[in-house]
């Protein structure tokens, strides 16, 4: 099987190879057969791709400890289902990984458009296939999963089996770790497919909002699961790292924000090209970022250049991608240069007072915050660079800087959609912001009374009751108004309306979710934490919870060791049941874990750990914290999610619209047949 | 075993790949089609003006746009949509002309094909006259009249 995945990875190399040059062939000679050609290079791509895949899991599956990348990464006694997520547990399975979903996309991109944009496609095959062709050369030449264990000895190599393998690194032995990093890639590769798009836009010169219409679902779906990939990365750290929080600033998470922050900006300033014509080669400049980013992403996660939590192997990957990148970014601006004549505006700003300042500031804002994050996560490499020292940023830095940027932001998520296109006179706002602002007030004041003295988590409440108070206001105030002209009763009219554009209403309900983030993350503030050396009988105080030790306990399976305490807890005199926090010892990797117990409500989380076993007098280390709120940022991720569906769902103004440009494709064609 | 499949599917998947440019280019297929033309364009324009103008329309019907507001907008936006409504009709007469012009030049064409290539070249000049015609264009030669009315 090692030998049929090399099979696959060399003839996926080949087809990558001849898809970019026949792409650009069929671009510039604009010839359909040569087109076909180039289409189905991408097929074989997949096909190639699919197949080295498919030998390498079942290498994994079968126990072939002979295959080194087996060895390394799983072993016998691994649960079935933590055998699948074997594949991306490594460098040499995620890059193939990567590259097998960059084959999905690009197949999909180019069958969803075998009947139109036929003149994008070609350029875009080209695109897509010079990327995949970077990550199969190094899946191959420089992190080849096939590869095969030897013993080398003075009479020659040999052949060499483990009976076992070093196994699945604990940690990523847990449920969202299996969802998580296919989410994060399918979020990284897919940005791809846009900046293909774009690219292409360039080359041939269709620079009007053509590229813009059709990659924005293409934008939108890897956004939705990268942002679906951030928030399980983080509900995997709260429930597996045992620190109590699920975002540190590490740089890997960094790595996936940068480009989820770029991206942002662009679904934003895209809707200025659409509108008004405007923006276009801020346009361009935000999509080549948001994808020189996401492939820095998977650079950091992936090289070792810089520490991280994740501790993925270092490796020599680095300067390949680096020459990478920099053939990304010297041609993308190349090209964008060569067309600069062909992206000017065609309206100006007509006030500073408006919903293009407002998405023009917006998008400064997230600007300003990829700026902030990425100056933060690569500051270690410049001081080695320029003070030969490792100077590492932690979450101070970022979170003096990025708490600011961040309530601007959600300042602006509630005002922009209350100011009009091109200008909005001082009387519309009156309208627009009396009831949202009144109510934000009284829960301010509320919230001050009850306590809330943090300047910038009284700020964070506040800013969410007056986004939450005006979205709502938007879903009131257009029901209203079409109950009043078709005579629907309200829920009916709060459907139709969403659906005549899911994109601004499903716009509103993203929106609500980023509100409900912060509130999860406003709760961080009133974070409590305790911890006490426990043996059966011991009581522990938190707040107003009581913890108390019944016993200590043990056991065994054949995948690992583990100890817990068994705790009873109540609250203010009521019985809350039993929490069992556990303390493993994975055999084949010999690495201890600790298994939290947890108690979720909507107010608060109980998170207790069992931080280890004081070897002199037999009891165990309890850690406990309790965290308000944290259930409101995976609630906000929900919402975001469904927010973003439903935008993708295709409204009946766009409908209406396709139908036309259909009729008038026909119309073309018929006249290209006289 | 496993590998000699592995082989034939690369094998196959080649051919399947190159078949395309070994065909000949079927006669009904021209270069690839243009998917945005200015016309096009310029409709699709003008229709997310009116889009725009509806969605004024309901703003200020849901009371978010002041009348001063709604008033100016409405304004500029038809002032917009008009101009785009000129753009539009001036490249549509474009486009009739070119499509008169290349049904003509269809004809010809066509009737050149039915047409043996020397038949309106001139015996005495040699001047590949454009179209059949009973003298030649250049010196005036009477030529000889083929079959072209078969």
């Amino acid at each position: 099987m090692n030998q049929v995945g090399s099979v696959g990875l060399i003839a996926a190399l080949a087809f990558a190879i001849y898809g970019v040059v026949a792409g650009a062939v069929a671009g510039k000679l604009r010839s359909p057969r040569v087109l076909k050609s180039a289409q189905r290079a991408v097929l074989g791509f997949f096909v190639m791709i699919t197949l080295a895949v498919f030998s390498l899991e079942y290498l994994i599956l079968t126990d072939n400890f002979h295959s080194a990348y087996v060895a390394s990464h799983s072993s016998r006694a691994l649960p079935l289902i933590y055998k699948i997520p074997v594949l991306w547990a490594g460098q040499e399975g995620s890059l193939l990984f990567w590259t097998w979903l960059l084959s999905i996309y690009a197949g999909l991109a180019v069958w969803l458009n075998r009947r139109k944009n036929r003149q994008l496609v070609p350029y875009v095959i080209s695109i897509c296939m010079g990327v995949a062709t970077f990550f199969s050369l190094i899946t191959f030449l420089v992190a080849n999963p096939f590869t095969q264990l030897s013993l080398v000895s003075a009479t020659g190599t040999t052949p060499f089996t483990p009976t076992d393998g070093n196994g699945l690194n604990p940690a990523l032995q847990f449920h969202s770790m299996i969802i998580h990093p296919p989410m994060l890639y399918l979020g990284y590769v897919g940005f791809a497919v846009p900046f293909a798009f774009a690219m292409s836009a360039l080359m041939t010169r269709q620079l009007g909002d053509n590229w813009i219409r059709v990659t924005r679902r293409w934008t939108m779906v890897p956004w939705m699961f990268l942002g679906t990939g951030i928030v399980l990365g983080g509900q995997w750290a709260y429930h597996v790292l045992g620190w109590g929080g699920y975002w540190a600033w590490d740089p890997v998470e960094n790595a996936s924000l940068l480009p989820w922050l770029a991206g942002t900006a662009f679904l934003h300033s895209v809707m200025m090209q659409e509108k008004r014509g405007m923006m276009k080669v801020w346009n361009m400049v935000l999509i080549i970022l948001t994808f020189f980013l996401s492939i820095f992403g998977t650079f950091l996660t992936r090289s070792g250049i810089i520490s991280s939590v994740h501790a993925f192997a270092k490796s020599d990957i680095g300067p390949y991608f680096t020459v990478f990148l920099a053939i990304i970014a010297a041609f993308s601006l190349t090209v964008l240069f060569l067309r600069l004549d062909f992206l000017k505006s065609e309206n100006r700003l007509d006030s500073v007072v408006s919903r293009e300042s407002g998405f023009l500031f917006n998008n400064w804002v997230l600007l300003a915050a990829v700026l902030a994050v990425l100056w933060g996560t690569i500051f270690p490499i410049i001081s080695k660079a320029v003070e030969n020292q490792t100077v590492t940023v932690g979450p101070p830095f970022f979170n003096r800087v990025m708490i600011p940027i961040g309530l601007l932001l959600l300042f602006l998520t509630g005002v922009g959609p209350l100011l009009a296109w091109r200008k909005t006179s001082f009387q519309s706002i009156k309208r627009n912001f009396t009831v949202p602002l009144i109510f934000a007030a009284v829960v301010g004041a509320f919230l001050f009374w009850a306590g809330v003295h943090h300047l910038y988590t009284w700020m964070s409440l506040f800013l969410c009751t007056f986004v939450f108070a005006s979205i709502l206001g938007e879903f009131y105030k257009g029901a209203r108004t079409r109950m009043k002209i078709s005579k629907e009763n309200f829920f009916a009219a709060v459907y139709n309306l969403t659906m005549r554009n899911t994109r601004r209403y499903g716009g509103y309900i993203v929106h609500l979710g980023i509100v409900l983030l912060f509130v999860g993350f406003a709760g961080q503030a009133f974070r409590f934490e305790t911890q006490k050396l426990m043996g059966p009988g011991d009581l522990l105080q938190a707040k107003d919870y009581l913890i108390r030790c019944d016993r200590l306990t043990g056991g065994e399976n054949s995948n690992y060791t583990y100890e817990a305490a068994v705790l009873a807890v109540t609250k203010d005199g009521h019985a809350l049941g039993e929490m069992r926090p556990q303390r493993r010892l994975y055999l084949a990797s010999q690495q201890p874990l600790s298994r939290i117990a947890l108690r979720s409500t909507l107010a608060e989380d109980l998170y207790v750990v069992l931080a280890g076993r004081d070897p002199d007098s037999g009891k165990v280390l309890i850690h406990v914290i309790i965290n308000p709120l944290v259930q409101w940022v995976w609630i906000g991720g929900m919402v975001v999610l469904l927010g973003t569906l439903l935008a993708l769902v295709p409204s009946r103004v766009e409908r209406q619209m396709e139908e036309i440009r259909k009729t008038e494709e026909e119309a073309v064609e018929a006249n290209h047949v006289l | 075993m496993v590998l000699g499949i592995a082989i034939l599917l690369v094998i196959g998947m080649a051919v399947y790949v190159a078949t395309p440019l070994l065909s000949p280019e079927s006669p009904g297929e021209g270069a690839l089609p243009i998917d945005v033309t200015p016309l096009t364009d310029l409709k699709r324009r003008r229709m997310v003006v009116y889009e725009n103008l509806q969605d004024l329309e309901f703003e200020y019907k849901a009371g978010k746009v002041s009348r001063e507001d709604y008033e100016a907008l409405r304004e500029n936006h038809l002032g917009e949509a008009a101009q785009l409504m000129l753009a539009a009709q001036e490249q549509e007469e474009v486009t009739e002309n070119d499509v008169i012009i290349e049904r003509q030049v269809a004809t010809r064409r066509a009737q050149r094909k039915l047409q043996p290539h020397d038949s309106y070249t001139c015996p005495e000049c040699g001047f590949e006259n454009p179209l059949p015609v009973k003298f030649c264009g250049n010196c005036g030669t009477k030529l000889p009249q083929h079959a072209s009315k078969k």
